[in-house]
């Protein structure tokens, strides 16, 4: 009972002398001290004391105050509210925050209490609300969000590119070894015709040296068809983390795999070093960008996995947002790979020239996330 | 109060939604609403409808202006790539800059909070809905090109996908796997209006008609005089005197109110009743013992408010 009272006069003391006083000018401070309520009071034959109606009196003008702010801001922003308001507003907040805990203590009027509690959540949600807008986060992620994500998850991308390196000498083996494996390794639909079948000339002029598509078709259908698939394989990547990871490493395995086929259908035509050219022009953006999106969902994998000292979900929520960035920004990688592959691998129709752009590109890739972003500040994005 | 809150709803049928508590920098904690899935699907179609509408007007903008004439294989492209920007695009502005709400969401009362208390900050907001991308639309593009290619491996992708998808259903605070990631959650925010003080008499602040013992007022509790708030709120308008009149003879008859009420005075009767009950229950409550129900039968314990 004692701590009850001593809640209850504390808060009515904070919720007159501290909370309010500062935000409310002179003149009307006067109508918040307890009892000097205008209006009399209902003081009836009965004596009919009503001290939640005396604190209402009291009161509803803050409430109404913040609330019809907090109504403009909800329909129509935050610059909506003038300097003076904007001043005031944390003030009328905290002031509506404590009546809302002197209420639920001394108030039994149900519509009172739905109505401080709703508008204590509202202007809770407003004062406490998102900052930036798109293109500022947007800006933040770029320069430095980014870069230290993907600098956060070095274990996870290492045992990415080894399920992926294992599945590529694993393809590798089998299709040299016997080179109708390359059927079962590769799709009919990705393989696109190309096969044990394939002859070198075939692969040399229809596939790593095919003709110009044209401008239009080359950067917005192909290259977009491209993203896109990538994309959807990158994003299953990471969000298959949730299954414990296991889905991602046999998706890293498979596009191994493939790969590692693809090499050797090549090698054997003494097409190596062409092949590894036309790959790598687009391949070191895009490899990236899958082992990235491996990468996080296997820290999605890891924390659920192994939450440690924290709850499951908590651990998920510290560290999936650093997950998820990664995720984000190797889409963008993706969207880089697909004008590379759709459009200037055909463009660039000579080996050196394609390990050239390769070699910029991976060194551009290193220094970005080496360096880009180092001692910012790492909670925002976490 | 919470609890009193939650079985008056219940007694007058309402639409209920589980409640949680929210902890806030200042110290009290807020209750929130956790809406149900029907609430949050319907407000994801909403969100849906307008994002289709507005990548068709984009397409026909551009197709307008850039590409007349060109090949369908053309117009299908800018539209799946315009799809996938808007889509991502959308969902991250209106988050960030409507205070995690898009517009279907501000429809249906809903908005994105951070779990933790404070602010939503734009890694929580990219990490919800670039799941949302795995969790909806790659299902829906598995489904659709289900007849393509690899059967049995489609089906076994979209099994793994589903599963994702699906987690909403299996925990209690309804979060998706985006949610989980981005340590947010959606909750519920009907818009409340404060009414008048049923305790204060429309005339003023005048004399009470009706005066009850302090033995007549120890009958109900805190959980019967809500509801008779309630009662008496809903039951404004005209046509509702009969409501009113067997209220008013069970009231009568469990406090042993002798004397007859002049016809018509229903209404005034409660009125007082409720003024004075509460006015003796709020008295108690300030002591530290508030009699919470009828069937409250001794001087309860001490009791916190949550």
């Amino acid at each position: 009972m004692k701590d009850v009272i001593s809640d209850i006069a504390r808060n009515v003391g904070a919720d007159a002398a501290a909370s309010v006083a500062p935000a409310i000018p002179e003149e009307e401070r006067t109508f918040l001290r307890p009892g000097a309520s205008p209006g009399g009071g209902g003081k009836g034959d009965a004596a009919l004391v009503l001290r939640s109606a005396e604190f209402r009196r009291g009161r509803e003008h803050v409430w109404r105050a913040l609330d019809e702010m907090i109504d403009r801001v909800e329909k129509r922003g935050v610059e909506t509210l003038s300097a003076e308001e904007v001043r005031r507003l944390p003030l009328l907040y905290r002031a509506t925050m404590s009546s809302l805990s002197v209420a639920r203590h001394i108030a039994l009027d149900r519509n009172l209490l739905l109505y401080l509690e709703n508008l204590a959540l509202r202007a809770y949600l407003v004062v406490y609300g998102p900052r930036s807008g798109v293109l500022v986060c947007l800006k933040d992620f770029l320069r430095g969000g980014f870069p230290r994500a993907v600098r956060s998850m070095l274990p996870h991308l290492a045992v990415a590119l080894a399920a992926l390196l294992c599945g590529a000498l694993a393809g590798y083996l089998l299709v040299r070894a016997d080179p109708d494996t390359f059927g079962l390794l590769v799709p009919g639909d990705l393989a696109g015709g190309r096969g044990p079948g394939s002859t070198r000339e075939e692969l040399l002029h229809e596939e790593l040296f095919a003709p110009w598509p044209g401008f239009v078709h080359a950067f917005v259908v192909f290259a977009d068809s491209l993203f896109r698939h990538n994309a959807m394989v990158g994003l299953l990547c990471f969000g298959l983390g949730f299954a414990l990871g296991v889905p991602t490493l046999i998706l890293l395995l498979c596009n191994g795999l493939m790969l590692g086929a693809f090499l050797a259908l090549h090698v054997e035509r003494g097409l190596g070093v062409e092949f590894m050219a036309w790959l790598s022009i687009h391949g070191v953006t895009e490899i990236l960008a899958v082992l990235l999106c491996a990468a996080a969902g296997l820290v999605v994998a890891e924390k659920i996995v192994f939450p440690g000292r924290l709850s499951r979900l908590e651990n998920l929520a510290r560290h999936g947002r650093a997950a998820a960035s990664a995720a984000a920004g190797a889409v963008l990688l993706f969207f880089a790979a697909g004008i590379l592959e759709g459009g200037f691998r055909q463009l660039i129709a000579s080996t050196p020239g394609r390990f050239g752009v390769a070699l910029l590109t991976g060194a551009w890739w290193l220094f970005y996330f080496s360096r880009c972003g180092r001692g910012g500040d790492d909670g925002k994005l976490r | 109060m919470a609890n009193y809150a939650e079985r008056v709803d219940r007694t007058f049928g309402d639409f209920r939604r589980a409640r949680r508590a929210l902890s806030t920098p200042e110290g009290v904690p807020l209750e929130i609403q956790i809406p149900g899935h029907g609430e949050r699907m319907s407000a994801f179609l909403l969100d849906v409808l307008f994002m289709g509408a507005g990548v068709f007007c984009l397409y026909l903008v551009l197709v307008f202006l850039f590409f007349s004439g060109s090949p369908w294989l053309i117009g299908r492209t800018v539209i799946l790539f315009l799809a996938f920007v808007v889509r991502n695009l959308y969902f991250l502005h209106f988050e960030l800059a409507w205070q995690g709400r898009t517009p279907g969401k501000k429809i249906c009362g809903l908005r994105v909070i951070s779990r933790r208390g404070g602010e939503l900050s734009p890694g929580a907001v990219i990490a919800r809905n670039l799941t949302r991308e795995v969790e909806f639309f790659l299902p829906l593009s598995l489904v659709f090109g289900l007849g393509m290619g690899n059967l049995w491996g489609n089906l076994a992708l979209l099994g793994w996908v589903l599963c994702i998808s699906a987690v909403p259903l299996f925990n209690r605070d309804h979060l998706r796997a985006g949610d989980l990631l981005g340590g947010t959650r959606v909750i519920a925010m009907p818009r409340r209006t404060l009414s008048g003080d049923l305790a204060e008499r429309e005339n003023g602040p005048g004399t009470r008609e009706f005066v009850f013992t302090h033995e007549q007022l120890g009958i109900y509790g805190a959980f019967e005089l809500q509801v008779l708030e309630e009662v008496l709120r809903r039951s404004q308008g005209p046509g509702n005197d009969a409501l009113l009149a067997e209220v008013c003879l069970k009231i009568r008859h469990k406090i042993g109110w002798k004397e007859t009420l002049p016809p018509g005075s229903e209404r005034r009767f409660l009125t007082d009743f409720y003024a004075a009950e509460r006015a003796e229950l709020e008295r108690g409550q300030l002591m530290g013992h508030l009699r919470e129900d009828k069937n409250t039968t001794e001087k309860p314990a001490l009791r916190t408010v949550r």
